[in-house]
């Protein structure tokens, strides 16, 4: 079984919020849900950096072990998904999560925050793949088709690589060594682990 | 009258196209802000080691803010790690250690009673009641008491529920219950806070240091030895109770849960995590407190919880037995607090006047 990842190329990502777009307009997320989002580091200033971050999918997910109603489970394919009938929108798994994925489209007083919204690989929920009911909680399933999610299919210079994990890594590798730089994976120390346990082709961030 | 507003905003826009007003500057010069230390650091690292991104990657490693263009709190962080802290410390020992005081202080709560039994009164009761406690004392207290439970039931749902109910109840019939206790929590709490501090005013005078405090914390009012200790109005256990449960953990509970409980202030990923640690271990510790409050208030000291719930009198012999200093007060008239009650009636009829 594929174990599914994304993997954000640092050296390749233009700040474009392609990625950003095409979550958008396939899983119609409500309005103020951002599932996933490009953060700029060093704006305007040599060596700036750009990264696709979202839902991770960790291999030891924080907001799995901290949800209070156990509203979350892992797919065969290793991505983190979460039931909305039995969210109870406490917020835990926002205060636990270290890529800031959680999304809730409302922040009323009195912990008011509706069901959480999160990146679901374009994965779905618990509904029949496909189904009426799923869109409209989850957006597509895209990988019920046989596709690959949405955003790292859309990315205009293939930064943002979503899919088996080893199969990735490998291009990943190839890219370093053929340009001899930028071999740092950001986010797959924190989402899946040490390096060494899970063979990332370089240093973790 | 609109087409008069047309006609004056047409006349501005058009002195505004004769006279710019800000037309001084467009002409200054563009002067750049001088770049900081790190920017500094950065472009010059960039020239002398162009491959070497290490700081970059330790530096979002350590939660700094960058720039994004999604809107919302926090949105610019890549990665934040103190949400794995809290998770650390609430799954580990909050849990455990949490857990374990909140098993074990009843068990020993039991244990006490089944050695020492209730602390009855010596002698025989003499069916001359004191007013001890007027409706607003018990309405305030039962407020707070109300709400107390309230939030200390639904506040275990969320903590223990997962491991303890969800096996049983299976998870919808939970998740029901978790929301329903969530909502009861967050609606419940800010009443709890305004019960809070009227408690905290109504009872203050009467829970302030007075001499025989130290005598009684030395003995433990007796409970061991079964010796008399003459107290006051309240003892100084009850004192304890007012200080570190009401008041302390009172007003750290209240002041963590506002900031939980109103996200629409943007307060950040960091505050919360840490207003919820504070919130869950003064929430236990407040609830092994008040379970040894609740027993002596019921079981273990026969009377107590009478006062309380009925009609607010207790037996002269009563308040000579637990509270000696504030029962002689009484009777010479110099009581700030209870007055000699009419039996029949149930109502305060003060002897003397009151200081």
């Amino acid at each position: 079984m594929a174990r599914m990842k994304f993997l954000c190329d640092a050296e390749r990502c233009i700040e474009c919020n392609g990625c950003v777009t095409a979550c958008k307009n396939t899983n119609e997320v409500p309005w103020g849900v951002n599932r996933r989002r490009v953060v700029t580091i060093d704006d305007g200033l040599p060596g700036e950096r750009s990264i696709s971050v979202a839902c991770m999918h960790c291999s030891d997910a924080p907001c799995m072990a901290v949800c209070p109603v156990d509203c979350f489970y892992k797919s065969t394919d290793g991505v983190v998904l979460h039931d909305k009938d039995l969210c109870i929108g406490c917020g835990y798994c926002f205060y636990a999560c270290p890529f800031g994925a959680p999304q809730f489209p409302q922040d009323g007083g009195f912990g008011l925050r509706g069901k959480m919204d999160k990146c679901t690989f374009c994965a779905g929920g618990p509904e029949p793949d496909g189904s009426e009911a799923e869109f409209r909680k989850y957006g597509e399933n895209r990988l019920a088709q046989g596709k690959l999610p949405s955003c790292a299919e859309m990315c205009s210079t293939k930064a943002l690589l979503g899919g088996d994990g080893d199969v990735i890594a490998d291009i990943y590798r190839t890219r370093v060594l053929v340009r001899g730089k930028g071999s740092d994976v950001w986010g797959w120390g924190t989402a899946y682990g040490k390096p060494e346990k899970q063979a990332a082709p370089g240093g973790k961030s | 009258m609109s087409g008069v507003r047309r006609l004056l905003g047409g006349a501005l826009l058009g002195l505004a196209l004769v006279f710019p007003a800000g037309a001084g500057a467009f002409e200054q010069p563009f002067i750049p802000n001088p770049p900081t230390a790190v920017e500094s650091a950065q472009v010059q690292r960039q020239e002398e080691q162009p491959l070497n991104n290490a700081p970059v990657w330790r530096d979002v490693r350590s939660g700094g803010v960058h720039i994004t263009q999604a809107r919302g709190v926090d949105t610019g962080v890549l990665i934040q790690s103190g949400g794995e802290t809290w998770r650390a410390l609430r799954e580990g020992p909050i849990s455990l250690y949490g857990g374990i005081l909140l098993i074990a202080v009843p068990i020993i709560l039991g244990l006490f009673y089944a050695w020492k039994g209730p602390m009855r009164v010596h002698g025989q009761l003499t069916g001359k009641m004191i007013l001890r406690l007027t409706p607003w004392d018990r309405i305030i207290h039962w407020s707070v008491a109300i709400t107390w439970l309230i939030l200390a039931i639904t506040g275990l749902i969320l903590l223990f529920g997962k491991h303890v109910l969800l096996p049983v109840f299976g998870y919808t019939l939970f998740s029901w219950l978790a929301v329903a206790g969530k909502n009861l929590h967050n609606f419940t709490g800010p009443l709890f806070l305004v019960s809070m501090v009227a408690m905290f005013f109504t009872y203050l005078s009467r829970n302030l240091p007075e001499a025989g405090d130290g005598r009684w914390l030395a003995k433990v009012g007796g409970m061991f030895s079964g010796q008399h200790v003459p107290a006051g109005f309240f003892n100084a256990g009850e004192k304890i109770v007012f200080w570190l449960g009401l008041t302390l953990f009172g007003v750290v509970v209240s002041l963590s849960g506002l900031v939980l409980n109103f996200p629409n202030f943007d307060q950040g990923r960091e505050l919360m995590q840490q207003a919820h640690l504070f919130h869950s271990i003064t929430g236990i510790l407040f609830m092994g407190l008040m379970m040894g409050h609740i027993y002596l208030g019921t079981i273990g000291v026969p009377g107590a919880y009478d006062a309380m719930r009925r009609d607010g009198l207790v037996d002269e012999a009563w308040a000579k037995e637990h509270h000696e200093n504030w029962y002689n007060d009484v009777k010479a008239g110099k009581a700030t607090h209870g007055a000699m009650a009419d039996t029949a009636g149930g109502r305060a009829v003060p002897e003397t006047s009151r200081a």
